[in-house]
């Protein structure tokens, strides 16, 4: 199984240092990366203790040359198992005895603390004022955390149906305040093996409490924090849902780590996480004129003009539908409806014809003459 | 979310759940609750059923919606749920009642009716390969010179109440009984209680043609429901009662 031809870096194809009259390497940082190839091995090697393992290292790849972004294979205790040359310094330069070898772990690149790319603002999102208020509040906690003690706001859940804008909010927040954001998908915390998604929790709350201030905002919350009833649907449902719990509100305190939760499955949540937020703030389907709002604020970056619209009768047509669907399928479809056809403005009843595109997608109710 | 099969204990309505709960039959309850509101109350001279019913559609004709039901002469019962399953439960006890006559020559006490309407409800929610009832009944009557009301629910559970409600209103309704109520009520004050109550729970949508109101007294011992005109002259009273002081703000 083992192909030693596609060997780099070996004594052997490059002969020793001092035929190419290169510098000794100074620092080597490395990442284990694995074997070439999946077999029956399970065994995964962990450096436990960082010093030996310079040794070790610096005396069976003594000579070779590093070129970063090539790899070296252990050839002893696991043969073959690979590691990538993350530094070196200088560049293209000969291993050995003095060579500082460091071996660094992956996991640093998991949660990224992106300053969310967005230009939304509070008065983008139109509606839901509660929710606007508990942002305002979260603003002033992580202005002056100190202030607050123990009367901080901590978690905070988000729900109501798609698209009526909770993600939004969570950008809009992250935009104005200077604290870092941590977003982060809950379908990332789950990992591939039992026992990853709960070290994962931990992992993200640890690093929040680094950087605290800092809110954390867990997109489709109900991915992770799944009612415990459902242990059968999903093996590692328990083992996440108490992770969270315990770092949500458990035996240490995270300071200054604010958690933001949002779901569109509110019921199928965990009942103890649940408890753990403080304030569920419900996101409603926008009324008429917040429609007729969505309309006119929206309209405002369409690249080409519009002619005699009615929004007021729009909004009475759209009822029922969120304000991504406003935005998504009634003035993007018919955006592009004149795009195609080459037109120069949009009227009117290109938003009627998105309209009747929509069909009868009205939100679900009783089958009439069911129940009575 | 999709549901693996044999994860949950309420693939069949017979198995418990750890805490002891049958959950299919819990959410029969739900079913109960998406019906309309149908209100029972106790007067001191008699006792009264009343129904808010939903007409989705000015096509429909209004009295094919059937919410209250005369069981017996003096037995009248108010329905909320599967109005399917509320039909044939109304069948049943219609059947209950002339199989007493038939074997006893008397009329049917209403308690001896609820319970054996309850009885066939509960082996519903024993046996396998059959779902509970989604229907609540309220059944009102007079035996012995006594008003009665009883509340049956999908787990065949049997309650006598003075006033309750079953249905989508049933929370907003009960917590104006609990209020209001008294038991020196006559039939009128009664009536105008209950509709008071209904107003509250329909938040306004309020109409005499979609009330139906059916009474049975102690002095006639008859199960009769009110005439459109005078359900409409009590609807007025509570209309107005209702305005003048919103008028006034």
């Amino acid at each position: 199984m083992r192909t030693v031809s596609h060997r780099v870096n070996t004594k052997k194809s490059y002969g020793s240092s001092t035929e190419l009259g290169k510098s000794t390497s100074e620092l080597l940082i490395l990442k284990p990366e694995g074997y070439p190839l999946n077999g029956m091995i399970e065994e995964y090697p962990v450096v436990e203790n960082r010093d030996v393992f310079e040794f070790y290292a610096r005396e069976q790849w003594n000579g070779c040359i590093a070129r970063k972004g090539d790899y070296l294979f252990d050839r002893r205790m696991f043969p073959d198992f690979a590691y990538r040359i993350i530094d070196v310094e200088p560049a293209e330069s000969v291993i050995g005895i003095t060579t500082s070898i460091v071996v660094t772990e992956e996991e640093s690149s998991l949660f990224p603390t992106t300053e969310i790319n967005s230009d939304v603002v509070f008065d983008d999102v139109i509606g839901q004022e509660n929710a606007k208020r508990k942002c305002k509040l979260i603003e002033r906690f992580l202005d002056e955390p100190e202030r607050f003690g123990k009367w901080a706001p901590r978690n905070v859940l988000f729900f109501g149906p798609s698209g009526t804008g909770k993600t939004m909010l969570a950008k809009a927040l992250a935009n104005k305040t200077n604290v870092p954001i941590i977003p982060v998908k809950a379908t990332q915390l789950i990992g591939e093996y039992v026992g990853d998604g709960s070290r994962q929790i931990h992992q993200l709350y640890d690093r929040a409490e680094e950087m605290a201030p800092c809110i954390i905002f867990i997109d489709e919350l109900d991915a992770i924090a799944l009612d415990r009833r459902f242990q059968e649907l999903r093996g590692d449902v328990s083992e996440i849902v108490n992770a969270l719990l315990t770092e949500m509100d458990g035996i240490e305190e995270r300071e200054g780590v604010c958690t933001i939760g949002s779901t569109n499955r509110v019921h199928s949540l965990d009942a103890a996480v649940r408890s753990r937020f403080e304030e569920e703030i419900e996101f409603v389907l926008p009324k008429e004129d917040e429609i007729r709002q969505i309309f006119e604020s929206n309209i405002k970056t369409f690249p080409l003009p519009v002619e005699d619209c009615d929004f007021e009768a729009f909004a009475k047509k759209a009822k029922g539908l969120s304000g991504r669907d406003l935005v998504e399928k009634v003035m993007k479809t018919a955006l592009h409806q004149v795009i195609i056809e080459d037109r120069e403005t949009v009227r009117a009843e290109d938003f009627e014809k998105a309209f009747s595109k929509l069909g009868k997608n009205e939100p679900t109710k009783d089958p009439s003459g069911l129940y009575v | 979310m999709q549901m693996a099969p044999q994860m949950g204990y309420d693939r069949a309505i017979t198995v418990f759940s750890p805490d002891g709960r049958l959950f299919q039959v819990e959410y029969a309850r739900e079913a109960v609750k998406r019906g309309t509101t149908a209100v029972g109350i106790k007067a001191a001279n008699g006792v009264v059923l009343l129904v808010d019913k939903r007409i989705t559609s000015r096509l429909v004709e209004a009295e094919s919606i059937e919410k209250i039901f005369q069981i017996d002469d003096h037995i009248g019962a108010a329905t909320s749920g599967l109005v399917a399953d509320a039909r044939a439960l109304v069948d049943r006890a219609r059947v209950e009642s002339q199989v007493n006559r038939v074997s006893y020559d008397e009329l049917i006490g209403v308690e001896v009716l609820s319970k054996k309407i309850c009885d066939h409800k509960q082996t519903y929610t024993q046996y396998g390969g059959v779902r509970p009832y989604g229907t609540a009944l309220l059944i009102a009557g007079v035996d012995d010179s006594k008003a009665r009301l009883f509340e049956t629910d999908p787990s065949g559970a049997l309650l006598e109440y003075k006033a309750t409600a079953i249905g989508a209103g049933r929370t907003a309704v009960v917590e104006v009984f609990e209020a209001d109520y008294r038991e020196d009520m006559d039939i009128e004050a009664a009536i105008l209680l209950a509709m008071d109550a209904l107003y509250k729970a329909a938040e306004g949508k309020f109409d005499a043609s979609t009330l139906e109101v059916g009474v049975v007294t102690l002095e006639d011992k008859q199960f009769r429901k009110l005439v459109p005109e005078e359900v409409a002259n009590y609807v007025q009273q509570i209309l107005d009662k209702h305005s003048t002081p919103e008028s006034e703000e």
